[in-house]
């Protein structure tokens, strides 16, 4: 394993899931679970001749940002693209059971030493949903997974980390947008329907997936940024991300979970005003949308720099 | 006996001037046919059997006249003889299947490998043969001469002179070879213009100009996202820089295609640097204008870049680079494949690229029992050009070397081109690299070839890379030797298996192979962090925005 000082450095979008989980929690303080020394592999790849992973393609373990324990869920995308099967999807419900259970010990001490040591789960996806192989059982773990982020609710945080080269989409996307705090690189990715998919059920007309500038401009994180679906963006670092994560949980639980986008009256009431808007202004592009907020020259957003792009971005009110 | 009437010495003028009085109801201003009369401008010019050039070359592509080509009445145009450099579009084939054409003279088909394998084994085409460019260029001014030709130019001027721009590459040999055998040229052009930027053919070699719909199909060959090298592409390249060109001080090469060389490219400003290599290697390059070459570019290593094609997306900084660059009078590029490939046959000292099979007597060959995918311009410059008489140092150093030397010239000083093959011992999908006998051969049983296809003879290859390491072939002194080296880099592939470890320690000791730790090079230092721009954009940078990727590689 590289060191951590390197890893700071290191690219997040070029990291494995593994140099991720290490690198955005407290130097040498993670700890992996259910690694692959426990050889936790798909009992239904075998079947189907296809190869497995001792890990299942995620990196589960706990660590230390400051004085909070953050249980990390690290999905590796150079394994069937990061998909979801049922033992990938059981080590990350795993993760939610023991932040819940380090949440109620703390708890247990007072609310001032909660405050303080208050728990977090992070999941750095790189996942495209599902994987076909073991379809029941993937999609039963992103229920599973759906549900457990709705048992941390009013308790402790769940941060989203997206910025790796497969990106979030499928049933992940879903899933992502539950958390509390999405944070994304201008490199990641977060959708549903893959670009692929649309392609191939709309037709090259609606949506040509080859067409990889048009891609980013439709699910990248300056996007997801300007439109806030992504909640903070950063540089494409591990550094980077690792300290947007740690001045994340300096804020208190409310400050956070303030930054959800789903899950009041209110939120729905937002959401089904820009689906109106969408309708009025019916863009042919996402360029149409930036300008429509009040980015002049859209047209020069994707050549920008992050930190540019930051300085100057008019986001959606 | 024969009269004095009955010789014509100008037959095949005659007849060219029928034809063109066919078509001159289609002609409007000038030798302007618009894109509706086509057709029928086809069918007025073509004749049962001619030989036809359907300008599909490596790049740019005569779409448009394909697709009429592809609409001509077969009861009135059929049984044409194709001879063309590259089949890369369905229509190329489609007009197989409609029984317009009916025999194929060629030399890549890359994209339509399989279809055209299809084909042979149902009887729908001939394949006459399989040639390198060069030998087809050759073959045009000999017995392959097109009756006409249907060419493709990025603009005409109402005359018909033609600017053909960065993407030149096969017009100007086709048009002269057709034309000065009094042969018919129609021309597909993107615009008509009052003033064409510069005259790449000149007006009077040109019989019609149709403006297409549409742009003509240009495909981005040879970018390579940098993002998708491996780590053991690194390595790899690094055996070569310091165990192949820093060894031999190669300044004049040619890169094949694919990710191995897009890696040595971007090393050479990180590790050859380091090495210290600026200015001994790498100066000179035959190449199409590789957006993996930009840092070395930028850093200075390069002096000289002589191109096959353009590629797109290059436009602006192969221009604003004409200390580098072939550039016409108007500042733009032009490329010509059949002087670059000339340039390529015998101005290197160097060709290195990547095969898919090797056999364990070191011939290579890019074909597979059905699919015909032809060479290019590989075996050219991936070959020892024979009637080079110039001396350099890396070309006479391997030919001291070389292990017949004594035997093949008596010990006359005679240098020798480099030639390497990078390859992996196992490729996608787990098929070995390395094989006992080449598919070529069934491919050629099964197409009824005279000749298996064979991109790289034996005695032409001098050094095989694997991440085992690398072979060094010439300097083995007969077969049973060469055959050694190649099981010793062939890894855990069936050749590889049979590996006499004594006797791959005999050649280690002799240098016929060294592994990377032989050469210096810690295989831990081969990762991505070497690479002098790890994506696109990073590439992009180096240009200072001048380089600006088609939309399939604009991954921000």
């Amino acid at each position: 394993m590289t060191d951590w000082q390197a890893l700071q450095q290191k690219s997040f979008y070029e990291a494995t899931a593994r140099e991720r989980a290490n690198g955005i929690v407290d130097a040498a303080s993670f700890t992996e679970l259910a690694g692959p020394r426990d050889r936790m592999s798909s009992p239904h790849l075998p079947a189907l001749g296809e190869a497995i992973e001792f890990d299942d393609g995620v990196v589960t373990g706990v660590g230390r940002v400051g004085k909070h324990p953050v249980f990390v869920i690290s999905q590796e995308g150079r394994f069937i693209g990061g998909a979801v099967g049922e033992v990938h999807g059981a080590k990350m419900v795993g993760i939610f059971q023991l932040a819940q259970q380090a949440y109620a010990q703390l708890a247990a001490k007072g609310a001032d030493s909660l405050a303080e040591r208050l728990p977090a789960v992070v999941i750095s996806f790189e996942t495209g949903g599902v994987r076909l192989h073991e379809a029941n059982a993937g999609l039963l773990a992103h229920a599973e997974v759906m549900d457990q982020i709705q048992n941390a609710r009013g308790k402790f945080p769940v941060i989203a980390l997206i910025g790796s080269k497969i990106g979030c989409f499928g049933g992940m996307g879903f899933v992502a947008a539950a958390t509390d705090l999405i944070i994304m690189s201008e490199l990641g990715r977060l959708g549903l329907t893959g670009p692929e998919v649309i392609e191939q059920e709309m037709g090259r007309e609606e949506f040509n997936a080859s067409d990889k500038a048009l891609v980013y401009r439709t699910t990248g994180g300056k996007h997801k940024y300007i439109m806030r679906d992504c909640n903070q963006l950063v540089e494409d670092s591990i550094g980077a991300f690792r300290t947007a994560l740690a001045s994340a949980l300096q804020q208190p639980y409310a400050e956070i979970a303030r930054c959800r986008r789903i899950g009041s009256e209110a939120l729905v009431d937002e959401q089904l005003a820009l689906a109106e808007l969408s309708c009025e202004i019916q863009p042919q592009d996402a360029r149409d949308v930036w300008a429509y907020f009040g980015n002049a020259d859209a047209a020069a957003i994707p050549e920008q720099t992050t930190a540019d792009f930051l300085r100057t971005v008019r986001r959606r009110p | 006996m024969i009269t004095e009437e009955s010789v014509s010495w100008d037959s095949l003028l005659q007849d060219t001037r029928a034809r063109l009085a066919a078509a001159a109801p289609y002609v409007q201003a000038g030798k302007q046919v618009a894109a509706a009369d086509a057709v029928k401008l086809l069918e007025a010019v073509l004749r049962p059997g001619d030989k036809v050039n359907l300008e599909g070359d490596n790049q740019k592509q005569a779409d448009f006249l394909a697709g009429c080509l592809c609409r001509v009445d077969p009861a009135q145009v059929h049984d044409l003889h194709m001879v063309q450099s590259v089949l890369s579009l369905d229509r190329h084939l489609d007009l197989f299947d409609k029984g317009i054409a009916k025999k194929l003279d060629f030399s890549f088909s890359g994209p339509q490998a399989g279809r055209l394998a299809e084909y042979v084994r149902a009887g729908k085409l001939e394949i006459g043969a399989i040639h390198t460019y060069l030998e087809l260029y050759g073959r045009y001014f000999i017995d392959l001469t097109p009756r006409v030709a249907l060419v493709a130019a990025y603009s005409a001027d109402r005359n018909g002179n033609l600017y053909t721009g960065a993407n030149t590459e096969d017009t100007p040999v086709i048009v002269e070879a057709t034309k000065f055998k009094q042969g018919i040229v129609i021309v597909q052009v993107n615009e008509i213009v009052d003033q064409v930027p510069r005259v790449d053919i000149p007006a009077d070699w040109v019989d019609f100009i149709i403006q297409s719909p549409q742009p003509f199909y240009i495909e981005p060959l040879f970018t390579r996202d940098p993002a998708l090298i491996t780590d053991a592409q690194i390595l790899r390249a690094m055996m070569v820089i310091k165990g192949i060109y820093a060894e031999y001080g190669l300044q004049r090469l040619n890169h094949g295609i694919g990710f191995d060389t897009a890696a040595i490219e971007l090393l050479l400003p990180t590790y050859g640097e380091e090495l210290g290599l600026k200015g001994k290697i790498c100066s000179y390059f035959a190449l199409n204008p590789h957006p993996t070459l930009i840092p070395a570019i930028e850093s200075g290593w390069v002096r000289s870049v002589c191109c096959f094609g353009g590629e797109v997306g290059m436009e602006e900084y192969v221009k604003a680079r004409p200390d580098v660059f072939f550039i016409g009078p108007d500042g733009t590029m032009r490329s010509n494949r059949c002087l670059a490939q000339t340039a390529g046959h015998y101005a290197l000292d160097i060709f290195i690229g990547g095969t898919l099979q090797i056999d364990r007597y070191g011939n290579s060959s890019t074909a597979t029992a059905t699919r015909i995918a032809g060479f290019g311009g590989a075996p050219n410059m991936g070959c020892d050009a024979r009637g080079r008489r110039h001396a350099t140092s890396g070309w006479l150093r391997c030919g001291e070397e070389y292990g017949l030397q004594q035997e093949m010239t008596g010990g006359l000083p005679r240098g020798k081109r480099l030639v390497v093959q990078l390859q992996e011992t196992f490729r996608e999908k787990m098929t070995p690299g390395f094989v006992e006998e080449l598919d070529a051969v069934q491919l050629a049983k099964n197409a009824g070839l005279a000749l298996p296809p064979v991109m790289i003879y034996s005695d032409d290859l001098t050094h095989i890379v694997t991440e085992e390491g690398i072979a060094y072939l010439h300097k083995c002194a007969d077969m049973q030797e060469r055959m050694a080296a190649i099981r010793a880099v062939a890894g855990y592939t069936d050749i590889g298996l049979q590996e006499d470890p004594q006797e791959t320690a005999a050649l280690r000791k002799r240098g016929i192979f060294k592994t990377a730790e032989d050469l210096g090079i810690d295989p831990a230092r081969a990762n991505r962090s070497l690479l002098a721009a790890k994506n696109m954009r990073e590439l992009v940078h180096w240009s200072k925005g001048l380089y600006t990727p088609p939309a399939r590689f604009h991954n921000w």
